[in-house]
């Protein structure tokens, strides 16, 4: 009785599983893209599939996906930051320059690039809301500005500590620490952060009110939503994780340039925009743009892996952007 | 042989049967009304005639040719039009240039001859009684009953043998809607079918000549209008009698005033607005389009400009803005509820929490979600809103369900002051009824309601006090007892003059 009642009850939670399981990978092209990557990485390469190896991906992903949490929340409300960029860059150098030619302590110089990145947001959410300039052109600006004052302070030197002496060892736990020497730190900041921009944007009024300026910003100023404070603290906290990113970019490297964050503007936008939130606003899902960063971060080392030149992993991440949003467009049309 | 056959159409959506073996004909050259109550599946036959949906089943049959659009180009290739409650309008086009979409008048050269295109869509807007409006200017810059004189006005250039109106008047006064049934009877003239989707019974005794009536997704009677009543058409569509139009009105009692309006000025839009709206009553403002009506809901509520002028909430001055005027539980229903009134990509859930979000927000701005949908069941029950579950995202609602989720999003911060505009546009009787009910217990509970419409009958129902607006300014102040429905028109069209020594008449 028992058991003839198990079995197909046992078949049938079996197949909703599978159900499931097709409709995630449905859900977004770019996951079965994905997938396939991984398999054929895992058969084609000898070191793919290995913990340090994995490790390694998701420790060089933290960067793009701090970042892109930023530019999630603002694409989330249907505007763009093209400044993120620019911030990490200006962020390391403000931070390196502080910490090497003029003393100042790693924790004081790290707290002045967050802040650093908040005022640019500050900035350019009033240039959006007040002056009613258009997010990418504001933010296109911004990012010449910034970039302009990071050369003006590196006069196009690489900033480093002298050997013995170089304050920014203070800081490099940040990318090579280990907890309980086995998980890597930046990999624990990545999911934390991740999971906490979850939280705000699912349990909190802030939240609830970005995907409602995102939605209809008529609607939301209708429903007492004061849309330019919503868009100014969003822009603000782009900036601050920017700032964040370019404290990590710092820990990681030893050093700073003026044109340290100029590589990650693309595969930060990607991120978001191949994790499925409209550049409309008011759709996205955060999880899907850490999956994306990662694996963005996961083509490049593969290629590396397999022998392939910087230029063509270019070539290749553009290449798979269209072809993953292809597939996304194809599937709504088809059904 | 008729002209357009409908035969055993049937669409099903996630959860609901829109359609359900729907079989009946339309005749060449008439004009045919389509009735039944929101979700009766109306849209749903149109959207399928104009090529935007593909039914289940079923077949149809345009002039002895098998038809199926798939796009709505088949549909225009087919000269069949479509026009549609929403409008699909370019914004920022003049509108010339929308009403001769596709049909652009070239020169030499072949660039735009915009002399003759401006000429041509005069001449339409002329012969839909709107030659007032100037073909240069953009869409943008006109109101939702402008906008709908467009739409026809594109139409009309089509050239259809098939017209499908959907609810053509539901955004137009009742000089503009006149206007609009001699144009239909005059297109009916020259051989145009006409499919004609209203709520407004009157218009369907008026204007048509057969009317088929639908519930729940199938077909139930299509007839002649000649010799049907009222009561029967009514009975057919509910699946019920219904017995008064109006609820019944209480007298008010209170003389506590709720919101005083001291010489309000905007732009030439609201000249000298001055009024008192006590607790308990309806405040009834009538008024063509373009008189000011509209803008002086979006005024008291901060959606627009105030130049000069006192406002006096609760016995404080008040600075009208929406976030403050919440506060103050002061509320706006927009007349442009599918664009406005609500967040159509989100949840029912989260439309009504995101009105009530301060009370449902507690340490560290985390939200109550339990709360939320403890409140947002309760609207849903309030209001019956019919949906399968609150998760549901009000874009896939029905047009009266939607309004019912603006509704709700008001309802639920417990308002004090309901400012309502055109509160019954676009939806059929039986959820007229019952927002007339609503508007009727908000006051009986010691609230206050103004209500702004179109509707001239609804307001003389519905209100203890009517003001009449044209031009900008306050024409009259009418006690509804006092007053009829021809009055009230006559001071909105401007033909009145206030007559000496009438003691309701004030302004």
């Amino acid at each position: 009785m028992i058991d003839t009642q198990s079995t197909p009850a046992g078949s049938m939670q079996n197949r909703d599983w599978q159900r499931r399981l097709i409709h995630f990978l449905g859900q977004r092209g770019f996951v079965l893209i994905f997938v396939l990557w991984v398999i054929y990485l895992t058969f084609n390469t000898r070191n793919f599939a290995t913990v340090d190896n994995i490790l390694t991906v998701l420790r060089q992903a933290t960067i793009i996906g701090i970042a892109a949490i930023g530019a999630h929340f603002v694409i989330l409300m249907g505007l763009l930051d093209l400044s993120v960029a620019a911030v990490i860059s200006l962020g390391g150098v403000v931070m390196a320059h502080l910490m090497i030619a003029q003393g100042v302590p790693p924790l004081a110089a790290a707290l002045l690039a967050l802040g650093l990145g908040a005022l640019v947001g500050l900035l350019n959410g009033l240039i959006i809301t007040k002056l009613r300039i258009n997010s990418i052109i504001a933010t296109l600006g911004m990012s010449s500005i910034l970039t302009g004052i990071a050369f003006t302070i590196t006069q196009g030197r690489t900033l480093f500590g002298e050997r013995g002496n170089n304050p920014i060892e203070a800081i490099h736990f940040l990318s090579r620490g280990r907890l309980f020497d086995m998980i890597p730190i930046p990999i624990i900041i990545l999911f934390a952060f991740y999971i906490v921009a979850f939280v705000i944007l699912n349990r909190t009024a802030y939240g609830a009110r970005v995907f409602a300026v995102g939605n209809n910003d008529r609607a939301a100023w209708l429903s007492g939503i004061s849309v330019d404070t919503i868009k100014i603290a969003t822009f603000m906290l782009a900036g601050t994780l920017g700032g964040f990113a370019a404290i990590m970019q710092v820990a990681r490297q030893g050093t700073a340039t003026a044109g340290m964050g100029a590589d990650f503007l693309f595969p930060i936008l990607t991120a978001v925009v191949l994790g499925g939130a409209s550049l409309t606003g008011g759709r996205g899902r955060i999880f899907n743009t850490l999956i994306a960063a990662i694996f963005l971060t996961s083509i490049t080392n593969g290629m590396i892996l397999l022998g392939i030149g910087i230029h063509t992993q270019n070539i290749v991440s553009g290449v798979i952007l269209i072809v993953a949003l292809s597939l996304d467009r194809l599937r709504t049309t088809l059904s | 042989m008729s002209f357009l056959e409908i035969d055993r159409l049937s669409k099903a959506y996630p959860g609901v049967q829109a359609l359900k073996d729907v079989t009946f004909v339309v005749e060449a050259g008439h004009v045919h009304a389509l009735v039944g109550e929101n979700g009766a599946g109306k849209s749903t036959l149109i959207k399928i005639l104009a090529g935007a949906v593909r039914p289940d089943s079923g077949s149809i049959m345009l002039d002895g040719q098998p038809y199926h659009p798939h796009t709505p180009r088949d549909a225009l290739a087919a000269s069949v039009s479509t026009i549609y409650q929403i409008f699909n309008l370019l914004p920022d086009r003049s509108i010339a240039h929308n009403v001769l979409l596709g049909r652009e008048i070239r020169g030499p050269l072949g660039l735009l001859d915009i002399g003759a295109m401006h000429r041509q869509t005069a001449q339409i807007l002329e012969q839909l009684y709107a030659g007032y409006l100037s073909p240069a200017q953009p869409v943008d810059s006109l109101k939702v009953g402008e906008k709908q004189i467009v739409e026809i006005a594109r139409s009309l250039v089509n050239e259809s043998r098939l017209m499908i109106m959907d609810e053509p008047t539901s955004a137009l006064n009742q000089v503009e809607a006149t206007a609009l049934f001699n144009v239909i009877r005059s297109l009916r003239q020259q051989g145009v079918t006409i499919l004609y989707v209203s709520h407004r019974l009157d218009e369907i005794f008026e204007l048509a000549d057969t009317v088929t009536v639908m519930r729940d997704g199938a077909h139930i009677a299509t007839q002649p209008v000649t010799g049907l009543t009222r009561g029967l058409l009514v009975e057919q569509m509910i699946g019920r009698t219904l017995e008064t139009i109006f609820p019944p009105r209480q007298a008010t009692t209170s003389t506590e005033s709720l919101l005083v309006v001291d010489e309000l000025n905007s732009g030439n839009r609201l000249i000298d607005i001055s009024f008192t709206l006590n607790r308990g009553e309806v405040l009834g403002v009538a008024g063509l389009s373009g008189s000011g009506k509209t803008e002086l809901g979006q005024a008291l509520y901060g959606d627009q400009r105030i130049d000069s002028g006192r406002i006096t909430l609760h016995g404080k001055p008040y600075n009208p803005n929406p976030g403050k005027a919440l506060r103050n539980r002061l509320v706006y229903l927009p007349e442009d509820r599918k664009g406005e009134g609500v967040f159509q990509e989100m949840s029912i859930r989260r439309n009504i929490g995101l009105s009530v979000l301060e009370r449902l927000t507690g340490l560290f701005g985390f939200m109550n979600l339990r709360r939320e949908r403890e409140i947002a069941g309760q609207q849903i029950r309030r209001l019956d809103i019919r949906t399968p579950h609150m998760e549901q995202e009000v874009l896939n609602l029905s047009g009266g369900n939607q309004q019912k989720v603006a509704l709700a999003k008001c309802l639920s911060i417990d308002p004090e002051i309901l400012i309502l505009v055109e509160p019954t546009q676009g939806i059929d009787v039986g959820v007229k009824f019952e927002v007339y009910q609503f508007i009727v217990d908000q006051v009986a509970a010691g609230r206050a309601v103004v209500l702004i419409s179109s509707e001239v009958s609804e307001i003389l129902g519905l209100s203890h006090r009517i003001l009449v607006m044209r031009e900008g300014r306050i024409a009259a102040e009418l006690v509804t007892d006092a007053t009829d429905q021809e009055e009230v028109l006559r001071y909105a069209i401007g033909e009145a003059r206030p007559a000496a020594g009438t003691p309701h008449v004030l302004g």
